[in-house]
């Protein structure tokens, strides 16, 4: 039960740095549309987090397939299907020379993977509560409600 | 059956602000209508200016004249001029002009009127007349009440003769010549009687429109306007050109005439009433417009499906007296708008007496600053607008003071990186490049202040410590290519005023230092990142001389063009981009220190141009690509084009920005440089030999305003270190009509836009489709153009277009088989390919018209007469159809793209000529045969002849190459194959090219 806990307590701040990242990402691409940053310095931003975002959410689907929680596993398998896809192309960083070119597909893709893990997040933090309440009311019957 | 196409390549324009030409049919009789084209002659009437209460002026048959030409009324057999009185249609029907029918069409403000036609057969109609639509000067204030709601374009809607009748009576003062007195009165007057031209005589003809303005679209488009009282004759008049192909598609009739065809042999025709009707525009040079109309709504510009933008080169060469004026606007610093940052132009209006002025862009009241203000006169003009040039002229460069600069600004500097190994030593590369550096130290601009710098490699990076105390230059090896570090790295870059010494010292001897070098490694990529090191504190120029593929450190590159496996499948634009991203991101880096980047690259094997030129594109540079590079054959074009680099005048750490009215937005832009934000462009070195083309897209679903107004500003540092910026200002008009967008729309500039369409496509996807995106956007506009027209008139298995666009069918079969996009593999090498593509994205439209259809023109006859000069150089250059029926073998011929020159032998051709020109080597075999001047005159007079060419362009240096007609595979390769207009290989030929777009054409048509 205590590795329960664990899982969900581990994933909750997985998705929270997930949803931080693209957050803050989406941020960058904007600030670069108003002109308050240049390419360079959004392109040096972005790019410095998007590998470790890669991993954890990488990290994270392989954490629910080994614990067995297939319904979570599905739900982030096809995000990292698509980022092995881009990786494997290379075309996982921003670059830099045409960034404006690609700018509105960015800012697309990042929206939608904001809302992704947004509803990831939400979907952990319920299991996660669910845990809680059931390793500290020791109640069996209360997980098989949900 | 005919279409002759005419043009009018010696009649002026019309004078500014006039009305539009007259057009008229002529009587018949006086055009024999089996003549193959009808005469067109000028007339200009009597230069006293027209008064609405003169008499009436029927003009005769031709086209009006403005002031300056002699009538040529004598010419015209049997013509005389009407009566005074004589109304126009007083012409009566055709006796005997039997199925010939022809116009001279004249759409307002195009000015230029598109060349009669001959429709023989399709149209007998009776001979009809077209009034004039009038043109009303734009006027930059608000139009008054009648004109706002019919015609938002000011001038441009076509408008029956009862608009021209609704203007103020009387002869109104008029401003021949420049009206920028209009400009800037208080209440602008809506329109001025030109002082000159027809409009009153076209108020007393009977109210009858024809063309577009019958067209039941644009008559709900104008409510305004009543429909014309007389529509007769309407859909006999036709506004555009054709060509009549054969009626089965695909089967080629005898009678369908191919030499008809129009083609660009006068070169790049400018419209050139445009820049009349608008005299304080900038020089089209500078900035040319896609179109000179803007579509009024969203709906309209959809429709429009040809390119809508602009082509900028903002530092183009001006020639001698008509330079680009400098401004100091000393303690009032630069007046610009608060809002929208438009600088001071001379479309802004004076109010209040003076003290406000309304920025044209934006429409915001600004204060003028105390030491700026002027009094208005009566008119509302400032009484110092003759010394004020930036309010007269569309282009200025205005000093800029120091809140223009984030430090101070940079010297000139040109950093030298050159490849030393063993191809580059045994081919004379390095010889020929030293010599030259050597030889432009003198000219370098910006002197005392210039600096400069090198480093060499081969497997190695050799430093160069050239300090001024020193007599020798020292060279330091630095072998660690991991780890990169720059000893000395202040003396490494020095000021050659300074060190003069000690640079030319070090060239005389860098070529004897390697002659014996038998290294073969390249460790170019940290020998570019050493250069970065070392200019990354200013800035500046950096020269890449490059032998070889990189094979060592940090951005070694494969050898990956020679797998033809990758052709034609999907992954084959891989090959186009670069390889590495540490090109990519180089490049960002130095554009973010100003460093701009040009590459001479020399090899005969694959060097990757796709990954080098990418260090010249985002840098704002230029690709320079000599396969084989021998320093006996090549030299002379390494030494004109290294000196030209090196001595133009060059704009150092530079933005560009252009800003446009409200409701329109510069979308996205094509070109060699570096976004730095959405709408600047960063160019840290550039100079007149790049353009930039950039497409713009309407925001708001309607455009309220009659005109819209471009500003091209260039922030950048002189060589002489002065900020300054260069602004070109201009303006067109919105409409409301898609037949007048296809009026103005401007050939040159369109191609232009295409053609780094179709590069930039194949950089993303195969050739094939690049092309076929090009082929499929002709046909679309084409297809509007005739879906516009079909209503009104009978089509039939015409291929319609209009006027201004006759050439675009053409040209866009030319960016098909230039050498980026031609063919398949095997058609050029895949270096090739690059280069040309990074030279293509930068050059301006007249140079990139010439590249996509070179001129060819015959020499022998006029080499063979005795007393012919070069004083004329027209009469020589008349260019013939890029064909191979247009080479007679009994000929010479000058082949001549701007970058190289071919000159083709007949195998008949007298073999004096040959003997002349070639001394002894003429029976040679023609590659091996370099021309050399001979001692007659001949010889003397065809080197003349070549000489002129390349100085009438000095930014490359054509490069002669000899053939002999017959020689395999030479002459395929150079010339035949560009022959652009025949069938070869794979490709389409002209005849085929068009009935192919008209066959698309009529698809859904």
């Amino acid at each position: 039960m205590a590795w329960d806990l664990f899982l969900w307590i581990l994933s909750f701040f997985v998705s929270l740095a997930l949803v931080a990242s693209v957050f803050y990402q989406v941020i960058c691409l904007t600030d670069l549309e108003a002109d308050y940053l240049n390419p360079f310095e959004t392109s040096t931003r972005i790019n410095r987090l998007i590998l470790p975002e890669f991993i954890l959410q990488g990290s994270l689907c392989v954490l629910f397939l080994i614990t067995w929680h297939w319904v979570f596993f599905l739900v982030a398998l096809p995000v990292t299907c698509y980022h092995a896809m881009l990786y494997k192309e290379r075309r996982h960083l921003i670059d830099v020379t045409e960034v404006f070119r690609g700018i509105s597909f960015e800012k697309k893709l990042r929206f939608t993977k904001l809302g992704f893990y947004i509803f990831l997040f939400i979907m952990v933090v319920f299991r996660l509560t669910l845990s809680a309440v059931y390793s500290f009311t020791e109640d069996d019957d209360l997980l098989h409600l949900f | 059956m005919n279409t002759e196409n005419r043009n009018f390549p010696a009649r002026p324009p019309p004078p500014p602000f006039s009305s539009s030409p007259f057009a008229s049919a002529p009587p018949p009789g006086v055009v024999p209508p089996q003549s193959g084209g009808p005469e067109a002659v000028g007339f200009r009437p009597p230069a006293r200016p027209f008064t609405p209460s003169g008499p009436p002026m029927a003009p005769p048959a031709g086209v009006m004249r403005p002031a300056g030409q002699p009538p040529l009324v004598s010419q015209l057999p049997g013509s005389r001029p009407p009566p005074p009185s004589f109304p126009s249609t007083a012409y009566g029907p055709p006796g005997g002009g039997g199925g010939s029918f022809q116009r001279f069409p004249t759409p307002p403000p195009s000015g230029v009127p598109p060349p009669p036609q001959t429709l023989a057969g399709h149209l007998s109609p009776p001979m009809s007349f077209r009034p004039q639509q009038p043109m009303a000067s734009v006027t930059m204030g608000p139009p008054p009440p009648s004109m706002t709601s019919g015609i938002p374009g000011g001038f441009a809607s076509p408008s029956g003769p009862g608009f021209q009748q609704s203007m103020p009576g009387g002869p109104q003062p008029s401003y021949p010549g420049y009206p920028s007195n209009q400009v800037l009165q208080g209440p602008p007057k809506p329109f001025q009687t030109p002082s000159q031209g027809p409009p009153s005589a076209v108020s007393s003809y009977p109210p009858q429109t024809g063309g577009f303005a019958q067209h039941p679209g644009q008559q709900n488009m104008h409510p305004s306007y009543a429909p014309p009282p007389t529509s007769n004759v309407q859909g006999l008049v036709e506004d555009f050109n054709s060509l009549s192909l054969s009626n089965i598609p695909g089967s080629l009739e005898p009678g369908l005439d191919h030499t008809s065809f129009p083609r660009p042999l006068d070169g790049d025709v400018e419209p050139s009433s445009f820049a009349e009707a608008y005299p304080m525009n900038c020089h089209s040079r500078y900035l040319r417009l896609t179109t000179n109309a803007i579509p009024n709504s969203q709906s309209l510009a959809s429709r429009w499906h040809l390119p809508l933008g602009a082509v900028v080169c903002p530092l183009a060469e001006a020639p001698e007296g008509e330079e680009v004026p400098l401004i100091d606007f000393g303690s009032s610093g630069i007046i610009r708008c608060r809002r929208c940052r438009t600088y001071v132009n001379p479309y802004v209006t004076f109010t209040d007496s003076g003290r406000k002025w309304r920025c044209n862009i934006c429409s915001m009241l600004n204060d003028v600053p105390g030491e700026y203000f002027s009094h208005l006169d009566a008119t509302g003009r400032r009484m110092d607008l003759d010394q004020r040039l930036e309010l007269t002229k569309g282009s200025v460069e205005i000093i800029a003071p120091t809140e223009y600069m984030v430090r101070p600004p940079m010297p000139p500097i040109y950093f030298f990186l050159i490849d030393v190994s063993f191809s580059a030593t045994k081919s004379g590369m390095l010889e020929v490049a030293t010599q030259t550096i050597k030889s432009c130290l003198d000219n370098l601009p910006g002197y005392p202040r210039t600096q400069i710098g090198f480093i060499t490699y081969d497997s190695t990076l050799h430093f160069y410590n050239m300090k001024s105390s020193l007599s020798q230059p020292q060279m330091m090896v630095v072998s660690d290519l991991d780890d990169i570090f720059v000893p000395l790295p202040d003396d490494l870059l020095v000021n050659l005023s300074e060190s003069r010494n000690v640079v030319e010292a070090f060239l005389d001897s860098l070529p004897l230092m390697f002659q014996n070098n038998v290294n073969v490694e390249s460790a170019f990529g940290p020998a570019l990142k050493a250069a970065y090191m070392v200019m990354n504190q200013l800035g500046g120029k950096l020269l890449i001389f490059q032998n070889s593929l990189p094979s060592l450190g940090v951005g070694r590159l494969k050898l990956r063009g020679d797998d033809p496996r990758v052709y034609g499948t999907d992954k084959e634009y891989t090959l186009r981009v670069a390889e590495d991203t540490f090109y990519k991101q180089m490049a960002a880096d130095c554009t973010k220190f100003q460093i701009g980047i040009n590459v001479y690259a020399f090899s005969d094997k694959y060097t990757d141009i796709a990954s080098l030129g990418t260090l010249a594109k985002y840098t704002g540079g230029q690709v320079y690509y000599y396969p084989g590079f021998q320093s006996s054959i090549h030299g002379d074009k390494l030494r004109h084009e290294l000196a030209r680099d090196l001595t133009r005048e060059t704009a150092w750490e530079s933005v560009m920005r252009i800003r446009c009215g409200k409701g329109i937005r510069f979308s996205s832009y094509h070109g060699n440089f570096m976004l730095r934000s959405t709408d600047l462009l960063a160019l840290p070195a550039v100079d007149c030999d790049k353009a930039y083309a950039m497409q713009l897209t309407l925001e708001e679903t309607l455009l309220t305003t009659q005109t819209v107004y471009f500003q091209v500003a260039l922030l950048y540092t002189a060589s002489c270190g002065e900020r300054r910026i260069r602004v070109h200002t201009a303006v067109a008009p919105v409409v409301t009509d898609l037949g007048e967008m296809y009026r103005q729309a401007d050939t040159g500039s369109i191609v232009s836009v295409y053609s780094r369409l179709a590069i930039e496509k194949t950089l993303s996807s195969k050739l094939d489709d690049a092309r076929n995106v090009i082929q499929q956007k002709i046909v679309k506009a084409l297809r509007e153009y005739r879906n516009l027209n079909a209503v009104q008139h009978r089509l039939g298995s015409r291929l319609i277009y209009p006027e201004s666009l006759k050439f675009l069918p053409l040209y866009g079969l030319a960016i098909g088989k230039s050498t980026p996009l031609q063919g398949g593999p095997a058609d050029a090498s895949l270096d090739e390919r690059c280069a040309a593509g990074f030279t293509m994205m930068a050059l301006p439209v007249k140079k990139l018209l010439k590249l996509l259809y070179p001129s060819l023109f015959r020499v022998d006859e006029w080499l063979l007469k005795p007393l012919a000069d070069l004083d004329d150089l027209k009469d020589v250059v008349r260019r013939l159809p890029l064909a191979a029926e247009s080479l007679d073998s009994r000929g010479l011929y000058i082949y001549d793209d701007g970058f190289r020159l071919v000159l083709w032998f007949g195998r008949m051709l007298s073999p004096d000529i040959a003997k002349n020109l070639l001394g002894a080597d003429f029976a040679a075999e023609l590659s091996r045969v370099t021309l050399q001047e001979q001692e007659n005159g001949m010889s003397k007079k065809l080197m003349r002849l070549i000489k002129k060419v390349r100085e009438n362009d000095p930014s490359y240096h054509p490069m002669c190459f000899l053939v002999r007609q017959g020689e395999q595979p030479r002459e395929g390769f150079l010339l035949l194959r560009h022959l652009i207009e025949d069938q070869m290989g794979g490709s389409t030929s002209y005849v085929d090219w068009v009935l192919q777009l008209h066959r698309q054409i009529q698809q859904n048509a």
